[in-house]
């Protein structure tokens, strides 16, 4: 009994040496990315203003998508450093109106080259019924989509088929995405630790599948700012269905 | 004209940021780590420094100190301009006296020009 509290002792020490390597590397590679993006946000913004010389139309509307972008990954870096820092994670939200279905496609777009790299297959389903626009932080919405999509193109096997369906429901009023994948799912024991901070789960490791432990923790963060949810449903091989559920008002 | 001393390691960011105070009618002095700022802050007549806090000898902190210590250059405005934003580092920067704290990602360089502005006319 006493050695295994002493063992006890001694991997939770060692736990904690590891989460504040890690954080302390998420601090770093933070504040270098911060610095790489006020570059090219400040090039961006010079190019903009025609510090550089005249630009037509065409050159300006795709700058100023490149300008927004750049302050969308800024923003992800701030709210990843609040999320390493706090005891108590806080996202700061800027909720506006947002069609969630436009929202879905436009994110599904951006994984075209991973998809098209591994010959997977993004299947969105229209919805069967007019799924009404809600109130929330999109860039915050579309970090969780981003999220939950790269996780299952990732750990999806080659030529394997991704399908989210959109629908409502209409008992507590709130919207649900469903992302189902076919890859290497979950272990039973390992789904009550799926969204701990930088919680690793053996069989993904094991897929030589680089990770930092923090998008699941981030996104279950995010949706529950929002006053939603996520959860899972999953087997080992026989891969996972990520459910998020968001208030419509 | 008024000078300003840019203390940043950085050199593609120092590059940047002279040349649009340079275009915005500033002169410019850089340095690019605490023992060169050290050097610069005795030329006469610097109206404002703009801080990085993350060099490579001393840290901006300790620049501040040291600035605040000499005597001939004690009084120079202090505008700290750095991609660290944890409250502490905020805390410890007014507590030695800058004026303002900017972080460099949340801000366009047109906005460091009036921030500049701004202090400059206090």
């Amino acid at each position: 009994m006493h050695d295994d509290i002493e063992k006890l002792k001694e991997e939770n020490a060692r736990l904690q040496k590891i989460i504040v390597v890690k954080s302390d590397l998420i601090s770093i590679t933070a504040h270098q990315l911060r610095t790489s993006l006020s570059a090219v946000k400040w090039i961006l913004k010079m190019f903009a203003d025609k510090d550089f010389g005249d630009i037509n139309n065409e050159q300006k509307e795709y700058i100023n998508k490149a300008l927004t972008s750049s302050e969308r990954m800024i923003a992800v870096v701030s709210n990843l450093l609040a999320l390493n820092h706090a005891d108590e994670p806080v996202v700061i939200l800027e909720p506006e109106e947002v069609d969630i279905k436009m929202l879905i496609e436009d994110t599904v777009v951006e994984f075209y080259g991973e998809t098209h790299k591994k010959n997977i297959v993004i299947e969105f389903q229209e919805p069967t019924c007019d799924i009404p626009t809600i109130q929330c932080d999109k860039d915050m919405i579309r970090v969780v989509l981003e999220s939950i999509i790269e996780n299952a193109i990732k750990y999806s096997n080659p030529k394997d088929k991704i399908l989210i369906t959109l629908r409502m429901n209409t008992e507590n009023n709130t919207i649900i995405i469903c992302i189902h994948d076919n890859g290497i799912g979950i272990k039973e024991e390992d789904k009550k630790h799926i969204f701990s901070k930088f919680f690793r789960a053996e069989n993904a490791k094991k897929e030589g599948v680089t990770g930092s432990g923090l998008g699941l923790f981030i996104t279950q963060n995010i949706l529950q700012q929002h006053g939603g949810s996520i959860s899972l449903e999953s087997t080992e091989n026989n891969g996972t269905t990520f459910f998020v559920t968001l208030p419509i008002s | 004209m008024k000078k300003i001393l840019i203390i940043e390691d950085d050199l593609f960011l120092q590059g940047l940021e002279a040349s649009k105070l340079t275009k915005s009618g500033y002169e410019i002095i850089t340095a690019k780590d605490g023992t060169e700022a050290m050097e610069k802050i005795q030329e006469p007549g610097i109206d404002l420094v703009l801080l990085d806090l993350i060099l490579p000898d001393f840290n901006g902190f300790e620049i501040m100190k040291k600035i605040r210590e000499t005597e001939s250059v004690k009084n120079i405005p202090i505008l700290v301009f750095s991609n660290l934003s944890e409250e502490k580092d905020v805390e410890q920067a007014k507590a030695l006296g800058s004026i303002d704290f900017m972080v460099k990602s949340n801000f366009t360089l047109d906005e460091l020009v009036m921030h500049i502005e701004t202090a400059l006319k206090k």
